[in-house]
């Protein structure tokens, strides 16, 4: 086909991506609409929707090859059936969330869609699927310089169709009207007699039927397979943050744009039309901070993911005999467990700390610090094994480069709060990944093999296992108490305030912007470290360190540790890395494991096993010390107002 | 001193076409309390704001200390000594009552940046913090997490971290609210002797405690000034009263 098309005139080219463009615009809408509504009234990031568009695909291919259904009747039950397992999991899960940090919600359907995921690849493995074209939408027309399949009409028809009605149900009818009030004033709407809960499930009902019907438009066109719903939904989010997630109309006239500016860039650039989408949403948040379509930028969220865990109630005594332990444990493990295993656990709990600094004492969740990580690998494993860098000098490059790239990502992210913080940085991120993809030096999918551990300094041979396991365990430890002075340090404290009530922090005359770039070009830098160390401990720099699913990794493991604690984070990535050892067997399981931990840190474990564990000993403690002093206050403001609202 | 330490020119915002303040012109005397009232969406939240720098003002002038801080940052505005406190009462909730203090305290230390250095330097903060605790009654909590305080003595600490910088001007957004009768009369006590050496401007709903403080009142209504002076004169205003009926605060 491409060989055919290069012997043509330039014009039928730029028709047909312009065609296939319209044709991803066309499903960049129909997704991006169906987040902008369940944000709207649910006020959640729905990171499981592009699982549920895989799930639509998937749904009508059983459908149709499977069960013999027509393609006519698929089209309208594969949205229905995919509807209501969204409506389930609204009703099982979701609605109980509501009253929580919007966080929660992106972690939870984060946790939906590895599990989704995971299951699909578990059972149809990775490779593709597709289904005919109906017949009666076969064939198309030539024309002068182009030939128009009818399929293709079809679904920018039904597209833009299923939009337009959507914008007119939502701005112009009674029931939008009622939809938009419930947004704004749910407890005035539940007032008047609307069944507020019974709105809010069908409304997310709905919008994951959109994406289940976007995806079954989509699989006669591409192949089915279990990641391309993560694929398409990064781009998304992209799309999102360009149009701005407050309006309707906005996202689907940059659903539309974005496709066609991919297919003109395919047309004129090729190298970049898996990055345009990026690059335009650099320029916007450059430009016009709050989206093409955003109207008020939106106030610093107040509250914060997790407080802070204090673990005062051990002891100085009982604290540090407890590091002593920890470091002990460390400089035994190599003969007890396999070394590079061990070095695996270390890089993981300097990249989890370093990940846990930004989100657990800056509040700010990035879903891309596998940038960072995966960068590092790459810089370092270039350096030493090209350049011949002393490994020291690897890993220093490495902080460098990766620094230089925080501050840019940082400079950009900040310009957003809470959850578009977060897709932006997955955003940033996926870029930083098709640039290692077609980048020369990382040798795609072999990445860089055989990179030299050398000796150290020209004098310690580091390819002796153990001598390289305590370089590891020096550097990460050195990483480690580096995190800890930070987080004790002045800018500790302010960076604390921040997270805590970023509007009172600016009122008290703190650039808390500044700081939050501080907190993450730090943050950066030391997953630098661990990234850099990585590619040193497996000879290897690869995309997997690069990939999205790394930055699931940090997320995970400071996750189920305990956001916000300075052990939490290396407990968890002992856990994780020991699954994933031992896991390996089982494949896919992995993945489902990672998301049904994601699913049940949200519903039960909110605060990590550290932090569960401080916060059971912590209460303990002040409920036989306020027993001690009763109703303390004495002679100030309202002892009398015990009640907290 | 009967300078104006604030003063706006046609101060106006609109959010997408709605006009929530609409050229309001407002006059702040160094030394006084000034009471900023009028029913529910009238727009006074909306001007603090804008005041503070949080919103950035359609059209319109503002001029603080001198200075026009139209275009400035909301935190520069802060340093320059215009601190506000917020409708939902402001605290850092996890932290304890002390390093609450110790938070808004360190700025003047110049170390928000020292990310290298130990926390331990900010100790010679304490005694100025629990100074201050002890000037709101909080002395016996400065070690409590901030958010296990009851609601009136959270209120307290806010405004003692608000104290704490020493600022020319205090913007209090309704610090009655939610105040049972007794700590009124603490808040109301406090602001009087903040205002010994502070200039006050303050929204409230409480039309006992803004007669009782207040030298000077301006009321607004639907984005605009309706009516300015002192008390008496304001409670005899015809279109005042109306528009308190029109609301459910009368
Ligand atoms: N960010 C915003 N976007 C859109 N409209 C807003 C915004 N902030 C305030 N408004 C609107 O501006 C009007 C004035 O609001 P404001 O909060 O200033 O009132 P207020 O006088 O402080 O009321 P209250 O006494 O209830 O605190 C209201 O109608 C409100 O809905
Ligand atoms: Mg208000």
């Amino acid at each position: 086909m491409t060989e055919l098309m290069s012997f043509m005139p330039p014009l039928p080219v730029l028709a047909g991506q312009l065609l296939i463009g319209l044709i991803n615009g066309s499903f960049y809408a129909l997704l991006s609409l169906g987040l902008a509504i369940i944000f709207g009234l649910l006020q959640i990031v729905n990171f499981a929707h592009g699982a549920q568009y895989m799930m639509g695909a998937l749904c009508s291919y059983v459908l149709l090859t499977w069960l013999g259904v027509g393609y006519w009747p698929a089209l309208i039950l594969a949205p229905l059936i995919v509807g209501s397992f969204g409506v389930v999991l609204e009703r099982v899960f979701i609605r109980h969330l509501y009253h929580l940090h919007h966080m929660y919600g992106m972690l939870l359907t984060f946790g939906f869609a590895l599990v989704i995921e995971g299951c699909v690849r578990q059972r149809m493995g990775s490779s593709g699927n597709t289904y005919p074209v109906p017949s009666a939408l076969a064939g198309g027309w030539k024309l002068a310089f182009t030939y128009l399949p009818a399929y293709r009409l079809w679904v920018i028809g039904i597209s833009l169709t299923v939009c337009l009605a959507t914008w007119y149900l939502i701005e112009k009818t009674r029931l939008g009207s009622v939809l938009r009030a419930a947004t704004e004033r749910p407890d005035l709407t539940r007032s008047f007699g609307i069944n507020v809960p019974k709105l809010v499930m069908l409304t997310y009902g709905f919008g994951v039927a959109l994406a289940a019907l976007a995806g079954t438009m989509a699989a006669p066109i591409y192949s089915i397979n279990a990641q391309m719903g993560s694929e398409i939904i990064i781009v998304v989010f992209a799309v999102v943050v360009i149009g701005g997630m407050g309006s309707i109309k906005g996202a689907i006239i940059s659903g539309f744009g974005l496709g066609i500016a991919e297919g003109l860039t395919k047309t004129f650039y090729p190298q970049a039309s898996t990055t345009i989408v990026f690059v335009i949403m650099v320029l916007v948040l450059l430009l016009r901070p709050a989206g093409l379509f955003g109207t008020s930028e939106q106030q610093a969220p107040n509250s914060s993911l997790s407080g802070d865990v204090s673990l005062d109630f051990m002891n100085v005594a009982v604290r540090r005999t407890l590091v002593a332990v920890s470091i002990a444990a460390g400089l035994a493990a190599p003969f007890v467990v396999y070394p590079v295993f061990g070095m695996k656990v270390l890089c993981f709990a300097l990249f989890a700390s370093a990940f846990n600094l930004l989100l657990g004492f800056g509040g700010l969740m990035s879903f891309g610090h596998a940038a960072f990580y995966g960068t590092a690998s790459y810089v370092a494993a270039y350096t030493v094994k090209t350049m011949g860098f002393d490994p020291m000098f690897g890993i220093l490059a490495a902080m460098t480069v990766v620094g230089m790239m925080g501050l840019a990502f940082g400079y950009l992210a900040i310009r957003r709060h809470g959850i578009y913080f977060a897709m932006v940085t997955l955003a940033l991120a996926q870029m930083v990944y098709f640039f290692a993809v077609q980048a020369p030096f990382t040798h795609n999918d072999e990445g860089i093999q055989g990179v030299p551990r050398g000796h150290l300094f020209g004098l310690i041979n580091l390819e002796n296992q153990l001598t390289m396991y305590y370089f590891v365990f020096a550097i990460v430890l050195l990483g480690l108490i580096t995190i800890w002075r930070i987080v004790n340090s002045p800018f500790g404290y302010v960076l604390k305030s921040v997270r805590e009530n970023e509007a009172r922090a600016i009122s008290l005359g703190y650039d808390t912007d500044r700081c939050k770039l501080l907190a993450f070009v730090l943050s950066a830098v030391l997953a630098a470290v661990a990234g850099a160390l990585d590619a040193l401990v497996f000879q290897l720099a690869s995309l997997t360190n690069v990939h999205w699913s790394m930055s699931g990794h940090a997320l995970l493991m400071s996750i189920l540790g305990g956001v916000g604690t300075l052990s939490g984070p290396i407990l968890g990535a002992i856990i994780v890395a020991g699954m994933e050892n031992y896991l390996a067997s089982l494949g896919s399981w992995v993945n489902i494991v990672h998301g049904m931990i994601f699913i049940g840190c949200v519903m039960v474990f909110r605060r990590g096993i550290v932090g569960e564990i401080a916060f059971r000993l912590g209460a303990r403690r002040s409920v036989s010390r306020s027993r001690r002093e009763p109703a303390a206050a004495s002679g100030a403001i309202a002892a009398s107002l015990s009640s907290q609202p | 001193m009967n300078a104006n330490i604030l003063e706006t020119r046609g101060l106006s915002k609109s959010f997408g076409g709605f006009y929530a303040v609409r050229g309001v012109n407002l006059r702040v005397r160094s030394g006084t309390i000034h009471a900023l009232i009028g029913p529910n969406g009238a727009g006074k939240t909306t001007v603090f704001n804008l005041l503070t720098k949080f919103l950035q003002p359609t059209q319109g002038e503002i001029r603080y200390d001198g200075y026009d801080i139209t275009l400035r940052k909301p935190s520069h505005v802060a340093r320059m000594g215009m601190v506000r406190s917020f409708q939902i009462s402001a605290i850092f909730p996890h932290l304890t009552v002390r390093d609450n203090l110790r938070v808004a305290l360190q700025r003047r230390l110049g170390t928000t940046f020292h990310f290298w250095r130990s926390g331990r330097m900010l100790d010679q903060l304490d005694d100025r913090a629990d100074e201050l605790l002890s000037s709101v009654g909080l002395s016996d909590v400065s070690n409590e997490v901030a958010m296990n305080l009851p609601y009136g003595r959270r209120r307290a600490l806010e405004i003692a971290t608000t104290l704490s910088l020493d600022p020319k001007l205090l913007l209090l957004d309704e610090p009655m609210s939610g105040l049972g009768r007794e700590d009124i009369g603490v808040v109301s006590n406090l602001i009087r002797q903040v205002n010994q050496t502070h200039t006050v401007l303050m929204v409230e709903h409480n039309l006992s405690v803004v007669a009782e403080l207040s030298d000077a009142i301006t009321v607004m209504a639907r984005g605009r000034v309706l009516a300015e002076g002192s008390y008496a004169d304001i409670s005899k205003n015809p279109e005042v009263r109306t528009a308190y009926i029109g609301s459910a605060h009368a």
